[in-house]
């Protein structure tokens, strides 16, 4: 028994944890972050700067912190699962009583040479918290409706701390991705439907009271984006003239002109997918769409081969968080949902989200080194 | 170390241990749950991406989807369309549209409002800052600031600078002949729909969608140099006669096709403002007017069409008809019998009316409207007025209306009547729309062909001998009738404001045209001896109009020797004597225009 899998897998030195590492996972992303780079060196009219030069170096530092994360031993996270939502929480509430006192919406934290946005953090805090909570808890205590109001609060406190900066983009990623997770978790169908019914009730109180007056009007342009071409659709319809004008092979790297004449909003992040496939068409668009598949098809398998919940759980809340970026802008810029600022993973321009994406991933490969450790139900990673 | 051996010694314990194996089983159990509702969402989460690449597909490669054409780029929902042409009768364009850009605002963009303001107040011509502050004070999201800028005006605007401005395609219609069409062409409002004539009654054909290669368009039955003509004749009369207004129409006297129509004043439909009040009042078709004399022609018509009278018969009209409070009196009065074709050239309106009175009011009022009379004008244009005649058309009103009186109706009516006395009897709507041989000709038979073949020869007598003589253009055998008619002013009649007209028609012995010519309160002048009378004023129009067209139309003057003399004891035998009024009646008339 000392010898088994098990125990081999606790003892192995970092060496030996960067060999078991899923290395074509970490070429699929550098492939995808390439991509990125390429469309930010075309957005910035065939330039490294500003754009292209800075990702690679966040890249790259962010991969650092992808392999640090990656070796740590996972219950090391299980057991400061909570203390690391707290504390982005604290973050949270921070930034919010410093935009109350005077600064305006603020949502970020400067700490001199990076800038941390708390609610970016918090989509990685809230997958460790909830995975820590539903590790500990028996198929049976699921079903208690009671059992489930704690893990609720530990969503909706940040979720409306979030929704008030205001980012409804965060906050819908946040709640999605937890929803996922309660629902990898076991509980029951009809108690999302009773959620999901709520929620439908409750729609015109936020659309009254909790929503702002851009907000609403996204939501109304979606709806009919022709009505308004010059204000909120503007942005929408002039993505949608630039994907026409890709075709089945696009226009040519560096020669899209929706992008390069600025017709584009936000070109270098929101709307990058927009620019490549203007210049790549549908074959651009279908490889990088194919490699976000690949990534999220590897994340989920490595998530259900983990053997202990926690580790699942993990895998699953932070693929699903990977997924709803990539879902949530690249339905967004294609007009299949509101406009809603939520960057494309790994190529959008942006060190926050950046970070994110290869901190979560940083914990995937994590519950993939450590896949076969079985860790007990009532074990917190204390005794390590 | 011996923390992990801990721990895997727990694991090992509960497996062993009895009580625990059924919570083992339980984990096993949440684990097999969680393997597979993570399946599920695996596989869901895939098939959105799908989703994704599809929409992707549509997208790209099957270009841009309806509802998202560049069109849809311009503010507007509706794509602007061109308005289509018009043109007249020989493909001149008489009415087009130019692309122009107009500048609008959204207040709430406008940063500084004093400062645009005053930047765009100084830059636009019409425009002052005053204009500018009031419009962006307006609020909202939308307020227009100047319409219908040149390129080079939208170049200075746009190196402004100013944030919440911008610009939006339009276009504006032109005129290029400006007034000369005015009232009957109509104008269009700013949004580019037609307000009045032709491009108010065609609206919707001029606003369809084209299809590509189409050469769209409205021809009209109007001749530019036609109305170029009798908009300058009529201009000349009104001017020389001190008129407040003057209306003509030219018509083809065998397809009832409208060639020229014009009123005065007029405006230029490049301004449509000049339209407001009385330029833009149409008096060719909407004013109706008592026409006095040229009623005549019609009244006699009746008489010898329906058998009531023969050309040969004859009238006294010594002596004026008393009729309850009226006294029928002749202008030119001759104190003896007349014959018919003296009645109609010396203007008897006591011949007239007894006339009249053997023809009787039922068929009086039958021929009436067969002739067109009894209803607004059948033009496209909108802009008709309906006739005004009597509900109880008794013994007087067959008299009085014989002659003109007591019954008004448009220019335009009396210039489609005299078409069908001359073109053989047969009635046809007036059109302002070209016919070609395709078009379906509306006809009605109103007259004997006879009937015309009579009036054709009174018509051309009344020129030769009577009170249109001044009317006649040698070789081109001009037949009319003149008409004066006092105008009614409050209860009575006004003997100062006359409506003075000729209607003429040539050549008379296959007449092509019709020509009217209406003038509105003329004055008498020295060179017409003081008369204001519609042999004074109209008919020295008509010549001059028919002289032109004649001319312009490459007409050659007849051999008119044949015309010479009418035997007496013909029934066209007019007696040689002076029939023009004395001098005398003449200055008493400027002296009552005088005071």
């Amino acid at each position: 028994m000392r010898h088994s899998n098990v125990f081999a897998q606790s003892q192995m030195s970092v060496g030996q944890k960067l060999i078991h590492m899923h290395w074509f996972f970490i070429l699929l992303l550098s492939l995808t972050a390439v991509i990125g780079f390429a469309m930010l060196y075309s957005a910035a009219g065939a330039s490294f700067d500003p754009w292209a030069s800075r990702q690679m170096v966040r890249f790259v530092l962010g991969l650092m912190g992808l392999m640090v994360l990656a070796v740590t031993d996972i219950r090391l996270w299980l057991r400061y699962s909570y203390g690391i939502y707290f504390v982005v929480l604290a973050l949270l509430i921070a930034v919010e009583v410093a935009g109350f006192v005077g600064m305006g919406a603020q949502r970020w934290i400067s700490f001199g040479i990076f800038n941390i946005q708390p609610s970016e953090l918090m989509k990685i805090a809230v997958v460790l918290a909830l995975a820590r909570y539903f590790h500990g808890g028996s198929l049976e205590e699921i079903e208690r409706p009671t059992y489930l109001v704690p893990p609720i609060l530990l969503v909706i406190v940040p979720a409306v701390l979030i929704v008030r900066q205001p980012d409804l983009g965060t906050t819908l990623m946040i709640l999605l991705a937890s929803a996922g997770m309660f629902f990898a978790a076991g509980v029951r169908m009809w108690k999302f439907a009773l959620v999901g019914a709520m929620g439908l009730a409750a729609a015109p109180v936020a659309w009254f009271y909790v929503l702002r007056d851009y907000q609403r009007s996204r939501i109304l342009t979606f709806i009919n984006p022709e009505d308004d071409t010059l204000g909120a659709s503007y942005h929408i319809i002039q993505s949608k003239i630039a994907l026409g004008s890709g075709g089945l092979f696009g226009k040519g790297f560096l020669q899209g002109t929706q992008g390069h004449l600025n017709f584009l909003p936000e070109k270098q992040t929101d709307f990058i997918f927009t620019m490549l496939a203007e210049e790549f068409g549908l074959t651009g668009g279908l490889i990088l769409l194919a490699l976000y598949t690949m990534l999220l098809v590897y994340g989920f398998s490595i998530s259900i081969s983990s053997r202990n919940h926690f580790g699942r759980l993990v895998g699953m809340g932070v693929t699903l968080t990977f997924f709803l970026y990539v879902f949530i802008n690249i339905a967004m810029v294609m007009g299949l949902i509101p406009v809603v600022g939520v960057p494309l993973p790994l190529v959008s321009y942006g060190g926050t989200a950046m970070l994110t994406i290869l901190l979560g991933f940083g914990l995937l490969m994590s519950v993939h080194i450590h896949r076969d450790l079985v860790i007990g139900r009532r074990d917190s990673g204390d005794d390590l | 170390m011996s923390k992990n051996t801990a721990s895997e010694q727990a694991i090992l314990f509960d497996s062993l241990d009895p009580d625990r194996i059924r919570v083992e089983s339980a984990r096993k159990l949440a684990l097999e749950t969680g393997r597979t509702r993570l399946l599920v969402t695996g596989v869901v989460l895939c098939l959105a991406f799908a989703a994704l690449a599809v929409r992707l597909a549509e997208l790209t490669a099957f270009g841009i989807p309806p509802g998202v054409r560049l069109a849809s780029l311009s503010p507007h929902n509706k794509p602007i369309t061109a308005r289509a042409d018009i043109r007249d009768r020989n493909a001149m364009l008489i009415a087009t549209s130019l692309p122009t850009r107009s500048l609008f605002a959204d207040p709430r963009d406008v940063m500084d409002i004093e400062e645009a303001a005053l930047k765009l107040g100084a830059l636009l011509p019409n425009l002052s800052a005053e204009d500018v502050r009031h419009k962006l004070a307006l609020g909202g999201r939308f307020q227009w600031i100047a319409r219908n800028l040149t390129p080079t005006q939208v170049y200075a605007v746009n190196r402004l600078g100013l944030p919440g401005f911008s610009f939006r395609d339009g276009e504006r219609r032109v005129y290029p002949f400006g007034p000369i069409f005015a009232h009957v062409l109509g104008y269009t409002d700013v949004d580019g729909r037609g307000i009045a004539g032709v491009e108010r009654a065609f609206d919707e054909k001029l606003s369809e969608p084209v299809a590509p290669g189409e050469t769209r368009g409205i021809d009209l039955a109007l001749d530019l140099r036609f109305q170029t003509i009798l908009r300058e004749e009529l201009a000349a009369a009104q001017q020389r006669f001190s008129a407040v207004g003057a209306a003509g129409v030219v018509i083809d006297a065998k397809t009832g096709e409208v060639l020229a129509m014009a009123s005065l004043p007029d405006f230029n439909p490049n301004e449509p403002e000049q339209a407001l009040g009385k330029n833009g009042f149409n008096r060719a078709t909407k004013g109706v007017y008592e026409m006095g004399s040229t009623f005549k022609l019609f009244s006699t018509a009746t008489a010898l069409d329906s058998g009531a009278v023969s050309i040969a018969d004859g009238y006294d009209t010594s002596e004026p008809i008393k009729a309850a409070r009226f006294t029928i009196n002749d202008f030119h009065g001759k104190k003896r019998w007349l014959s018919v074709p003296e009645i109609l050239v010396y203007s008897s309106n006591i011949g007239t009316a007894k006339m009249a009175l053997e023809v009787g009011a039922k068929k009086q009022k039958e021929y009436m409207r067969r002739f067109g009379m009894l209803s607004p004008a059948a033009i496209e244009i909108p802009e008709v007025g309906h006739p005004l005649y009597p509900e109880r058309w008794g013994e007087i009103s067959t008299m009085t209306i014989s002659y003109g009186h007591g019954i008004a109706v448009s220019p335009l009516h009396v210039a489609s009547g005299v078409a069908t006395l001359v073109n053989g009897g047969v009635m046809h709507p007036p059109s302002i729309l070209k016919r070609d041989a395709n078009s379906l000709i509306v006809e009605e038979r109103v007259l004997a062909p006879k009937t015309s073949a009579t009036m054709r020869a009174l018509m051309r007598l009344v020129v030769r001998f009577g009170t249109g003589k001044n009317a006649d253009v040698k070789g081109y055998r001009v037949g009319g009738k003149t008409g004066t008619a006092e105008k009614q002013v409050g209860g009575g009649y006004s003997e100062d404001a006359l409506v003075s007209s000729f209607v003429g028609a040539f050549p008379m012995n296959d007449p092509r045209y019709v020509v009217l010519v209406v003038i509105d309160e003329p004055k008498g002048i020295k060179s017409s001896f003081g008369f204001a009378t519609g042999g004074w004023v109209a008919a020295p129009a008509v010549k001059s109009i028919v002289g032109r067209i004649a001319a312009l139309t490459g007409m050659l003057p007849q051999d008119v020797s044949d015309e010479e003399p009418i035997k007496p004891g013909t029934p066209f035998y007019i007696p040689a004597r002076a029939t023009q009024p004395a001098p005398k009646i003449a200055l008493g008339g400027i002296a009552r225009a005088a005071h």
